[in-house]
Order: structure tokens, then C-alpha cells, then sequence
């Protein structure tokens, strides 16, 4: 492992590659295209990754590190989601329509993403069936996953919701603060606090 | 001080901590980011921590320069003034490169309280670089001594313009040796 972050070439494509090979299988000529698109980039805590009203001109893969998606609404912060290790990150929407992000993407943890520009992104589904393929894949998944939450969000109770996301995030608790949380489960911080106090 | 010896030898720094950063930007991100015990800095929060505090001092400097730098003939002396001279020097390493004083950051020139750090963060201290070099090109042409800029120790205290270059250039050379000291450790 610690051959592995001595070397931050190895270390940016290794990430890509095993990320995008839980969709596609490129062949060796093919990584030799996408491989170069990749870039890192390091946010400290804190750090606005891409913020309400700029284009997001990147589409990320955590590398490490947890980030908040959320909007402004009412003089607080609505948070609809969180990215860690292994999964995407940055305002999507923002970044397929080329129009201003109606979210603010935040990292609450230092945090290293490796993104590939909107530019690079599009020659790469041009040139390669096999990238085309995964781009197709991926969405399939950010869609299915959207319904999945939406029929969480409407039909369990505040006390199921949290208990599905201790069984499945539990690292969340440790790393995002109790408010971000709660509001992501569409509850009270209070409600949070006392379902927690529970166990 | 001769003017022109002033601005020769901070626009050799400025361009020596460009330099420096450009190496920097090219470090791989966990490097940039890890903080050392006690919760201090990581490499990106203080090049964050030097566009914060340094930038009061280009804009001041920019700002004073197109309103009134045209009023004042080229005066080839600087004399530093007393609170310029004394915070200057106080940035200063002894010669045997420990830090003189230590201060405590305000919060406003805190990155962490702010917006935090990213790469970006370098690029932007590389660019104020380049600003602060094309105000010395036309610190030569005006009197460094006759305009003055707030400083950002608050509004009270205002800095001459030599000063101005003085102060955050020293400051910024006393955060290099912490760098250097991040990327050691």
C-alpha cells in the first residue's frame, strides 16, 4: 500500500482503472487513451469543490475523503448526498448541461478526487464504444440508486432511514457532523440526536 | 534605501517563490495535504493563508497606485517607516533560521475558517505573484514613500507603500521555510 501512494501517477491511474472495471473491460490500446484524461486534485476540509452558480467543468472519482452535496434553501443548507472512496463526485447536472450548478459540492474531509474534464469526457465516449458503454452503465446506476432513495425518503420512518444508513455508510457517523446527516434523512437534528442516543 | 535595489531584490524573491511553487503544484495531492500533528496547516492551506493575507496588501497597493500614483514624482529613496520597519523585520528568520516572533493568525487570514484550500489554491499565489512583480515595475515611476496602504493589521495601522511590498514579501518567505518544513517532515 505504501508502494502505491509513493508513486502518484501509479496511484491516480490505478484508481481509475479499478473504478471504471467494475463496468467495462478496456483493452490495453484503449487505457492508453483514457488513462491521461484523469487528473488529481487535492481539497482540503472545507474546501468548496464546485459551488452553486459555476459550471462544473469536471466529473470526479474519489480517491479519498468524503464530500457534501447540498443547496441553500431558507438560510440553511439542504444536504442531498455524500461521495467517498470509490464513488462519483461533483454537480453532475451541471456538468452534462453546461449551465450554472444548482448545488454546492463541499469536501468535509481532506479530500484527493481524480476528475476527467467535460472536453476529455466527451472525445473519449466518441472514440471508444467501450467508454460509451460505461457511460451508459453509470448513469444506469446514479438512476436506479435516485429511485431507490426517493422510495426511502416517502415511505420509511424517520427511524428506518436512519437505520439503513448506519448499516450501510457507518463510517459517515464518524466523519460528517450530525447536522449534515439529519438533514440528509429529512429529520430534525433532534430526532437524529435521540435516535442515535438509542442504541 | 535606494528604490531600485529594493525592487530588484523583492521582485528576486517573488520570482524565486513563483519558482518554488510551480515545483510544488507538480507534489502529489496526499503531500499537499497532510497536516502534522496539532492540528496545523497542511502545504495547500498555507499558500491559502498567503493569497488571504498577502492580498490585502496587492489590492491596496493596486488600488492606491491607479488613483494617486500619478501625483508623485519618482523619488528613488524609500525611507521604511516605523511600524513597516518593526512588522517587517518581526517576519524576519534569525540567522540561524529559527522564526523570531511567533503570532497567532487572525481568523480572518485562517483558510480553514474561510474557504479552505485546493490545488487552486497555488495558482492563485502564483498569479498574486505576477501582480505584485507589475506593481514594481511601476513602484519606480512614483513615491514609495508618499502613498500609503491599510495594512491588515486593521485599518488603524497603514503602511507606506514600500512597506506595502516589504511586509507580505517577508511574510511570504518566513511560510516558505514552514513548506519547506511540511514537505520534509
Amino acid at each position: 500500500m505504501d508502494r502505491i501512494t509513493e508513486d502518484p501517477d501509479l496511484c491516480r491511474v490505478d484508481i481509475v482503472r479499478r473504478t471504471l472495471e467494475r463496468y467495462v473491460q478496456p483493452t490495453e490500446a484503449e487505457w492508453e487513451l483514457i488513462a491521461p484524461c484523469w487528473q488529481e486534485h487535492a481539497f482540503s476540509r472545507g474546501t468548496s469543490v464546485c459551488s452553486a452558480g459555476q459550471v462544473e467543468q469536471w466529473f470526479y472519482i474519489v480517491r479519498s475523503g468524503v464530500q457534501r452535496l447540498s443547496f441553500p434553501h431558507d438560510g440553511s443548507d439542504i444536504c442531498v448526498g455524500f461521495a467517498y472512496d470509490g464513488s462519483w463526485c461533483g454537480e453532475y447536472a451541471s456538468f452534462v448541461t453546461r449551465t450554472p450548478a444548482r448545488f454546492d459540492v463541499v469536501a468535509v474531509t481532506d479530500s484527493v478526487l481524480v476528475g476527467i474534464a467535460y472536453e476529455d469526457l466527451q472525445r473519449l465516449y466518441q472514440e471508444l464504444k467501450v467508454m460509451e458503454r460505461f457511460g451508459r452503465l453509470i448513469l444506469e446506476e446514479l438512476l436506479v440508486g435516485r429511485a431507490l432513495r426517493e422510495i426511502e425518503q416517502l415511505s420509511l420512518s424517520a427511524e428506518e432511514r436512519y437505520d439503513r444508513l448506519v448499516k450501510r455508510s457507518p463510517q459517515l457517523l464518524q466523519l460528517v457532523a450530525q447536522k449534515d446527516i439529519a438533514s440528509y434523512l429529512r429529520m430534525t437534528p433532534e430526532t437524529f440526536s435521540r435516535l442515535r442516543r438509542r442504541r | 534605501m535606494k528604490v531600485d535595489r529594493l525592487i530588484d531584490e523583492l521582485g528576486a524573491t517573488l520570482r524565486e517563490q513563483q519558482a518554488r511553487a510551480r515545483e510544488i503544484l507538480q507534489l502529489p495531492a496526499e503531500q499537499l495535504l497532510r497536516r502534522p500533528s496539532g492540528g496545523a496547516w497542511s502545504v495547500l492551506e498555507v499558500f491559502e493563508h498567503l493569497n488571504l493575507s498577502s492580498g490585502i496588501y496587492v489590492r491596496g497597493l493596486e488600488d492606491v497606485f491607479a488613483r494617486e500614483a500619478a501625483r508623485y514624482r519618482a523619488n528613488s529613496h524609500f525611507t521604511p517607516g516605523l511600524l513597516g520597519n518593526w512588522f517587517t523585520n518581526g517576519m524576519k528568520p534569525k540567522a540561524d533560521g529559527a522564526i523570531g516572533w511567533k503570532m497567532r493568525t487572525m481568523k480572518m487570514f485562517d483558510p480553514g475558517r474561510q474557504q479552505g484550500a485546493s490545488q487552486a489554491s497555488i495558482g492563485r499565489f502564483i498569479e498574486m505573484c505576477d501582480r505584485f512583480l507589475k506593481l514594481l515595475e511601476q513602484a519606480r515611476t512614483t513615491d514609495l514613500n508618499k502613498l500609503r496602504v491599510v495594512s491588515s493589521l486593521g485599518p488603524v495601522i497603514r503602511f507606506k507603500a514600500g512597506d506595502a511590498f516589504r511586509f507580505p514579501v517577508a511574510h511570504q518567505e518566513r511560510h516558505f521555510l514552514q513548506i519547506e518544513r511540511l514537505l520534509r517532515s
